[in-house]
């Protein structure tokens, strides 16, 4: 159904760009990539996982949010992002391969039949072939046998043997499977599913089947998988069930950016050529929650209605006629009559709804979800999971949290008034233009504080028994050391840092939690649990209470009023003061009076600045990364040189660690790839020369990174005796070739040994002149 | 402990070997030891994959000359390829690519090795 409103059925023949992409049963659609706007930051970071996986490293994202957000569209770009960029790059390329559970095959043999024709046939279209006339598996194998691709014969006699033997299973294991041997040295497939929630509606075949077949691929992390899905709830549950959970990144997708929004107005409207002034436009697009179907809808109304809108209380009308008689009404009623065939269900769905989206009445628990309901817990059971499936209602395990969209509230509010109220629409659109008119729509800063709580909470679910600096935790020490600097700085394992924070697994992260229904409410904007030492005892168990404070400084109130919330919950659960933690994230400053106030309370205070050092120790920089800040605030080339640290263990493969940064920081110069590839091997052989040779007792080697306008330093420290250059028992295994190789790979090498240990200093000049062009294409050798 | 696999795929009579991620001491024996078991069951055509390699340090690359040296004594074959430019260059800095055929593409190298003998 999501194809429906947002992909026109009618293919526009625009020559190349109208890309055909799906072909499913007659009823293909064409996505128009010059209709998608905004979306950068999710499509960036999807790009590159995507990408990665040329190199056999795969990722697993889960994408999910409400009902015709735009989901199937970032899929379906992507797609066509990913097959536009890497044309005509070297094999192998990726193969974007769509595939959307949602048709109703809800028979395994169905499905599976299904899953392998479709991947057939995108095979052959990627491969450049022309698309078969007919729905011809046998001729389609036949084709691709040209290309290397000879299983897939065996495959479908194997198919047919099952489907003979009725058999759903089995055929669904050998046709899912079968995409992640295929590729060969000509591509690699990216898996793009496409409503995953249906996966559990097969018939007779167990709840995350699909899942399960999945997994071993999942795990091997050679794939880029990317899975979405409308509500997180049923599959995160499966995930866990199948132990997948850490692996998953979720990204959640809502309206579009403020910009995007006003951008699809303008191009909505000069199509349509109707005229609004400025400032109403972005007011629209606010209160349409910037969600691009609903944009498509309120401008098609417009201009059925042949109306002009001039000013606010003209929008406000108009869309007020839309959501209780007009398009937007139209397309929620039908939602909800489809969600809910039977009456009565639906009447009590949209009571329940009305009074969560619309009066925001605070509800998160299932038990507080049926009492409000009303019902026998059997008919509650099912008009919740029914909102579920929808993705209206996201269950974060036992937390529940509702969607919150602006014009869902509207249309409740219309339903709720007409059914039991028994008004007439126009009296309802009366009191809501009304209503409108006195309030605002949502600011920027709270988009900005949902994002960074996003962050938080992902970054929770990460963290799983590992230390890290206290350091990052205290805001004032963190100032002392890194204030001045004002640098990104990479710290692992930093010395003279002797304290440290054990971080558990956390087992829940939930958000507003509340304790009981009746008792204080105690709001806080996240709120975790997880047990040290992944045992599960309850004297491993750790509670975290945390805040995002977006103002701009955080003022000694409002850490005294988060602390006196914390000592309520801490009261209320009986919790001892080291099993529970107080964390307030914040964006702006601090007031020196709540600095110390925090400190006294051992609130833990971190700036956003220290959590982007937390994202890369947890391997998740791009999330809540905006593209802007990635780029280095001012000219690295000033005459200052950058300096960077980083402090290893003496650990197997912790060299990879110092490359990564090496990477990071090659960065910040925008040096080229070759020069980049030069310094990592460069580094990661000194790091083994002082693991293996120095024989010191700290066990750590201390690394420098030192940026200058014309060249990149790289020093590299253990507290050992030295190299041993000239020593013969190490060539037992051809080995000795670490020095020789740094000798070759960078310019200039020092080595100084000293009373503290041993330094290799090793130099990479910067061709500023000439680097631009040795960026794009490797010249001659 | 290691739960480090390494990929492998029959192509005719050839072994192809995938060497994904970072080739060090772990992932060199790992590849070191498929290559011996092959050996040992009768195989003498080997093609070491480097596309998915992301990094390599230089006790790999000793285990890759062990690995050559090995297949020289025992008159096997041996083609590396899809290496990235930097992963070419090590292999010439330490002289491997004297001994061994690189080839861009997988068919290519198995074009090579698979017809004859």
């Amino acid at each position: 159904m999501l194809s429906r409103y947002i992909i026109p059925n009618e293919v526009r023949d625009r020559g190349r760009i109208a890309v055909r992409l799906i072909w499913n049963q007659g009823a293909g659609f064409s996505f128009r990539p010059e209709g998608f706007y905004g979306r950068e930051e999710e499509l960036a970071s999807l790009l590159r996982v995507c990408r990665e996986g040329k190199s056999g490293v795969g990722a697993s994202i889960m994408i999910f949010g409400p009902p015709n957000v735009g989901k199937t569209s970032i899929l379906l770009k992507l797609k066509h992002d990913l097959q536009s960029l890497t044309e005509g790059t070297d094999p192998p390329r990726p193969f974007p391969f769509y595939f959307s559970f949602s048709k109703i095959l809800s028979h395994p043999l169905a499905l599976s039949q299904h899953f392998l024709q479709e991947f057939l046939w995108q095979t052959l279209v990627f491969l450049g072939e022309s698309p078969p006339a007919a729905f011809d598996a046998e001729a389609m194998c036949e084709r691709l046998s040209s290309f290397g691709l000879t299983d897939c014969r065996d495959l479908l006699i194997a198919h047919r043997r099952f489907s003979e033997r009725g058999d759903g299973l089995s055929a669904l294991v050998s046709a899912i499977s079968f995409p992640f041997s295929t590729g060969g040295g000509i591509f690699y497939p990216v898996f793009l599913f496409d409503d995953f929630q249906y996966t559990s509606k097969l018939q007779g075949i167990p709840d995350g089947a699909i899942l399960s077949i999945l997994r071993p691929y999942i795990k091997s992390g050679h794939f880029p998988i990317i899975i979405s899905g409308s509500s997180p709830g049923h599959v995160t549950s499966s995930l866990k069930r199948e132990g997948l959970f850490g692996t998953f990144q979720l990204v959640e997708v809502g309206g579009l950016s403020r910009h995007a929004s006003e951008a699809l107005w303008a191009s909505l409207f000069e199509r349509r050529k109707i005229e609004m002034p400025v400032h109403i436009q972005k007011r629209a697009a606010a209160r349409l929650g910037h969600v691009p179907i609903y944009q498509r809808m309120f401008a098609e109304e417009v201009s059925f209605r042949s109306a002009q809108v001039t000013d606010e209380i003209g929008f406000e009308n108009l869309y007020a006629l839309s959501i209780t008689e007009g398009q937007l009404n139209r397309y929620w009623r039908e939602f909800f009559e489809n969600s809910f065939p039977d009456r009565l269900d639906r009447a009590r769905a949209i009571k329940f709804l009305k009074r969560l989206v619309c009066d925001r009445f605070p509800l998160d628990t299932f038990e507080g979800a049926l009492s409000l309901l009303g019902t026998s817990p059997e008919d509650g059971v099912r008009i919740l999971s029914a909102l579920e499936f929808k993705g209206l209602l996201k269950s974060d395990f036992e937390q529940l949290r509702f969607i919150d969209d602006p014009v869902l509230a509207d249309f409740l509010y219309w339903a709720f008034e007409r059914g039991v109220s028994g008004k007439g629409s126009s009296q309802v659109a009366a009191a809501m233009v009304q209503a409108k008119l006195a309030r605002s729509a949502p600011g920027e800063e709270e988009i900005e504080r949902e994002k960074l709580l996003a962050t938080a909470k992902e970054l929770m679910r990460r963290w799983d028994c590992r230390e890290v600096p206290m350091m990052l935790f205290r805001f004032g020490s963190f100032m002392e050391r890194f204030g001045g600097k004002g640098l990104l700085e990479v710290v692992i394992g930093m010395e003279r840092e002797p304290q440290k924070m054990r971080l558990p697994k956390i087992s829940s992260v939930s958000t507003g939690y509340r304790t009981r229904r009746r008792g204080p409410r105690l709001d806080f904007d996240l709120v975790a649990y997880g047990f040290l030492d992944a045992e599960f005892s309850e004297d491993n168990l750790v509670i975290w209470a945390v805040d995002v404070n977006g103002e701009q400084t955080l003022t000694a109130m409002a850490v005294e009023h988060f602390e006196n919330r914390c000592r309520l919950l801490s009261l209320e659960m009986g919790l001892k003061v080291r099993q529970f933690q107080k964390w307030i994230l914040f964006e702006g400053g601090v007031d020196p009076a709540a600095l110390e106030l925090s400190s006294r309370y051992d609130i833990l205070l971190t700036h956003r600045s220290q959590m982007r050092i937390f994202l890369n120790l947890f391997g998740m920089e791009e999330i809540g990364v905006q593209a802007e800040e990635r780029k280095p605030p001012e000219t690295p080339k000033g005459p200052e040189p950058l300096e960077f640290e980083l402090v290893l263990p003496m650990k197997a493969d912790t060299e990879v660690v110092a490359a990564r940064v090496a990477e990071e920081v090659a960065a910040y110069a925008s040096l080229d790839k070759d020069s980049v590839d030069r310094i990592k091997m460069a580094l990661i052989e000194a790091c083994i020369n002082a693991f293996e040779h120095s024989g010191a007792e700290s066990g750590k080697v201390r690394l420098r990174y030192v940026l200058s306008p014309d060249k990149i330093e790289l020093f590299v420290q253990d507290e050992g005796k030295g190299f041993r250059a000239g020593r013969t028992d190490e060539s037992r295994r051809n080995r000795g070739w670490g020095l020789k190789l740094i000798r070759e790979l960078v310019d200039d090498v020092e080595i100084i040994t000293g009373e503290k240990g041993t330094i290799v200093r090793m130099v990479k000049f910067l061709d500023t002149g000439k680097e631009k062009e040795g960026a794009g294409s490797p010249g001659p050798e | 402990m290691s739960y480090l696999t390494v990929r492998t795929r029959n192509a005719g009579d050839a072994l192809v070997v995938y060497i994904d991620g970072y080739l060090n001491s772990l992932m060199g024996e790992e590849v070191e030891r498929v290559v011996q078991d092959s050996l040992d069951a009768g195989g003498r055509k080997f093609l070491l994959n480097f596309e998915g390699t992301r990094l390599i340090n230089s006790i790999g690359i000793s285990i890759i000359i062990d690995i050559v040296e090995k297949l020289m004594e025992r008159n096997g074959m041996l083609a590396f390829c899809a290496l990235s430019r930097i992963n070419r260059e090590l292999f010439q800095m330490t002289g491997v690519a004297r001994y061994v055929k690189v080839f861009e593409r997988e068919e290519e190298a198995l074009g090579h090795i698979g017809p004859s003998a």
